[in-house]
């Protein structure tokens, strides 16, 4: 049986829960021996095979239209989609600017900011995506398996990550539990 | 005792309990985030539901009274799904984002009830609803978007406390905790007491002082007492790096029953005074810091035995009293501030201990408070005092001042200073005109009464609150002053104090802080030595300065206002230089060559008559 395929994407979040990932530290050979890591922000492919994978991963959440792409794409393309952290799973940070107007924020991260001087600009590149309400990944896509943390243990992920290579639902709870 | 079967499991509890009370006790975990077990039930959050044989739907366990054979059950896939769902439904309510929450990791009730029932994530997103943020009050953050509405705090403001500062404003979505009638915090009629702090669920009622400086588990907690008066509550302190990180009142203490003020919660925080650190001599005019053997050794040179005296604060612990009696001998030792001369002498002269309990006053039907201040001081009495009014306990005011407790008083009986004795005498004659004959007639219906006199209190009037305590059949309780005044008024350190012809004066503060009139008496006394943890102006003034333990770094035996024997232990170790203030005295008992012994007070206390019976633990 050929090796279940696994991706992964970040969206509005910090890189904080790939950063977990690669904290599983030696355990990644075990992964490799156990899943074929495709496309993922830490190995060279950019987007999921378009034939599809098996497990798709998200972190981050749902912040613009360009995330909201990311989000569908894979939904799209992966049979089991993991919501990774509490961004995905509830919003995280980057959801506090909901209680804001994003023409608000806009001006408070592009021109009022203390580093910002006289030439600061909210950019309006006709090319570049738009900003949305800050929305967890299972208000855009249907998820199959929450994984909250900020970041999750790395421990929690291996986990996560080794029963869903080995066709298992992982079971979440107890002490694998942790909102942060 | 009633018979029922909580998940098959044949369980005896008595008549009268919830069930969710006869399930905690009998180890069965039913969760909940309202309930409070020292509070009434309240049957607000839905999370304790229970299916119960004969019910249609299920029903609230910790409102729901258990009847004989009552068949229930609390682990049903069902029932887990409806916790699931209110849960949910309370998450989306207001911003619950455990990230930017100090209570986040385990000390959230809300939090570990989602953990307990495996929830990765929220069935329902918030609205995204803004909820203001209460910043106004000096030691206390009221955060709305983390208040889930279970009104712990407000029923503990007002069953707990008394003092019905906090309620709630609106119905259903609209619903918000307000003070008073929506004033700030800080602005309200609060008391800074904190057991809504205590008691809060989650982080919507946090403390300035602990908020992120660690989680419960990371903290070391010691149950102690609290020295700040003579009522001698229970306290929880968790410490972390040797640091006080919170201080909570200790739920299982007969006491306070969890109840602290703020003197005890949260004025440590705002300890400002200057820490002594090494003994301190005085060179040619001039303080000096010095070592232990050059303290002791300028003590032994200018210690004149025959003509010493000292001076004691109330809030040092019995074994650290006894020393310096033994030091230097009975007549010759004053509490620094002798309020309790009168008390004193009364008690000498009455034949059997005359005072009531705490426990008295937690049932009375009617409080009689005599130049009884207890909104300043011993303001857990206060508390006591204030929270039976709403049952219908009538209250008296005699007092020469303006008393705080005016307000909630059937009569206020107002007379020149030192008039009390004369009223209180036609109290207990039972012949009085206007209020005098109105608070007579609530004394003769009462069943219970208790008549509390305070510190500043005379011979004549505390023997007239006696009278009347007899002929309305109740009890007396007198406020003292300090922690360990109890002690001090036995021992015979409650008299006037006379350091005219002594040549050196041993004071020994501890914590407490020195008055103008104890400096100045002190002023033209040759050689003192101050056993002291703050600098203040006697420090300054002194020869000899030696370092000693502040409240959570001592440890010995008080004896509270009603007589219970407690023992404070140490939640801090000190400074490097630092001795306890026993272990300060008897150093300065070895270099002088005299015998003292710390548990001389037990003996004491059988050889002297007590105002109330003591009651040893």
């Amino acid at each position: 049986m050929a090796k279940p395929k696994i991706s992964s994407d970040w969206m509005g979040g910090c890189a904080g829960c790939h950063m977990s990932l690669l904290d599983i530290d030696e355990r990644i050979i075990k992964l490799v021996e156990l899943a074929d890591l495709r496309a993922t922000p830490i190995t060279d492919l950019k987007q999921p095979d378009e034939s599809g994978v098996d497990v798709g991963i998200l972190e981050g959440s749902i912040t613009n239209t360009a995330n909201e792409e990311v989000a569908l794409r894979m939904r799209e393309r992966c049979k089991i989609l993991v919501a990774l952290g509490d961004c995905a799973v509830f919003g995280g940070v980057p959801a506090m600017r909901n209680f804001f107007s994003i023409d608000e924020t806009l001006k408070r991260g592009y021109i009022e900011t203390e580093s910002t001087d006289a030439e600061g600009k909210i950019p309006d590149d006709p090319e570049l995506c738009t900003q949305t309400k800050v929305r967890s990944v299972n208000e855009v896509v249907p998820v199959d398996l929450f994984v909250p943390g900020c970041p999750p243990d790395p421990d929690v992920i291996f986990y996560v990550l080794s029963e869903l290579a080995q066709g298992r639902m992982p079971d979440l709870k107890g002490d694998k539990i942790n909102w942060h | 005792m009633v018979n029922i079967t909580i998940n098959g499991k044949s369980i005896q509890a008595p008549e009268g309990y919830t069930v969710l009370k006869a399930a905690t006790e009998n180890g069965i975990h039913i969760p909940t985030l309202c309930d409070h077990p020292e509070l009434a039930p309240y049957g607000g959050c839905r999370l304790c539901l229970v299916e119960v044989d004969g019910f249609r739907t299920p029903q609230p366990s910790c409102t729901l009274p258990i009847s004989n054979n009552m068949v229930i059950r609390t682990e049903t896939p069902a029932l887990h799904e409806s916790r699931k769902f209110v849960l949910g439904l309370i998450f989306s309510e207001r911003n619950h984002f455990c990230p930017y929450c100090q209570q986040s990791g385990g000390d959230c009730e809300l939090q570990n009830a989602a953990y307990d029932e495996g929830m990765t994530h929220w069935p329902l997103q918030p609205g995204w609803k803004s909820f203001p943020v209460d910043a106004s009050h000096p030691y206390i953050i009221l955060e709305h978007n983390r208040c889930i509405l279970c009104r712990r705090c407000v029923r503990a403001c007002g069953e707990l406390v008394g003092n019905f500062t906090l309620g709630v404003e609106e119905r259903g979505a609209n619903s918000m905790l307000v003070a008073d009638l929506g004033t700030p915090l800080g602005e309200s009629s609060c008391v800074s007491c904190g057991t809504c702090v205590q008691v809060c669920p989650t982080g919507a009622l946090i403390d300035r002082w602990s908020a992120y400086r660690g989680r419960e588990e990371e903290s070391t907690s010691q149950k102690t007492i609290c020295t700040a008066c003579s009522v001698g509550c229970g306290l929880e302190v968790f410490t972390r790096d040797n640091n006080i990180v919170k201080v909570y009142g200790n739920w299982d203490s007969s006491i306070n029953k969890g109840v602290i003020c703020d003197k005890g919660r949260f004025e440590p925080m705002i300890e400002k005074r200057e820490r002594i650190v090494t003994p301190i001599v005085k060179q040619d005019g001039k303080s000096k810091a010095a070592t232990w053997e050059n303290a002791l050794a300028t003590i032994a040179t200018k210690w004149s035995k025959d003509d010493a005296s000292a001076l004691v604060s109330t809030k040092l612990p019995a074994e650290t009293l006894s020393m310096i009696k033994n030091l230097v001998g009975n007549d010759f030792v004053s509490t620094i501030e002798p309020t309790g001369a009168a008390l004193a002498k009364v008690s000498s002269e009455m034949k059997k201990p005359f005072e009531g309990k705490l426990s008295d006053l937690k049932q009375s039907d009617c409080i009689l408070l005599v130049d009884a201040n207890l909104a300043d001081d011993h303001q857990v009495a206060g508390f006591i005092t204030k929270r039976l009014i709403p049952n219908g306990t009538h209250l008296i005011i005699v007092d020469s001042e303006t008393n705080p407790f005016e307000n909630y008083a059937d009569v206020v009986l107002t007379t020149a200073k030192g008039g009390e004795a004369a009223l209180m005498q036609t109290i207990a004659e039972g012949k009085g005109r206007d209020n005098t004959a109105k608070a007579i007639e609530i004394l003769t219906h009462a069943v219970q009464p208790v008549i509390v006199f305070g510190n500043c209190a005379n011979e004549d009037a505390i023997k007239a609150a006696i009278k009347v305590a007899e002929k309305y059949h109740g009890v007396v309780l007198g406020t003292l002053g300090g922690a360990n005044s109890l002690l001090t008024t036995v021992m015979g350190m409650e008299k006037p104090i006379n350091v005219t012809k002594a040549k050196s004066v041993l004071v020994a503060l501890g914590d407490d802080e020195p008055n103008q009139k104890l400096i100045q008496q002190l002023d033209k006394v040759p050689f003192k030595v101050v056993i002291a943890a703050y600098h203040s102006q006697l420090t300054a003034q002194a020869d000899v300065v030696l370092p000693t333990g502040m409240w959570a770094e001592e440890t010995g035996h008080f004896i509270n206002l009603d007589g219970h024997v407690q023992e404070a232990v140490a939640s801090l170790r000190m400074p490097e230089q630092v001795k306890s203030s026993s272990e300060a005295v008897k150093v300065i008992a070895d270099k002088l060559g005299i015998k003292v012994n710390g548990d001389e007070w037990k003996k004491e206390l059988t050889i002297h008559q007590s105002i109330t019976e003591i009651v040893t633990a």
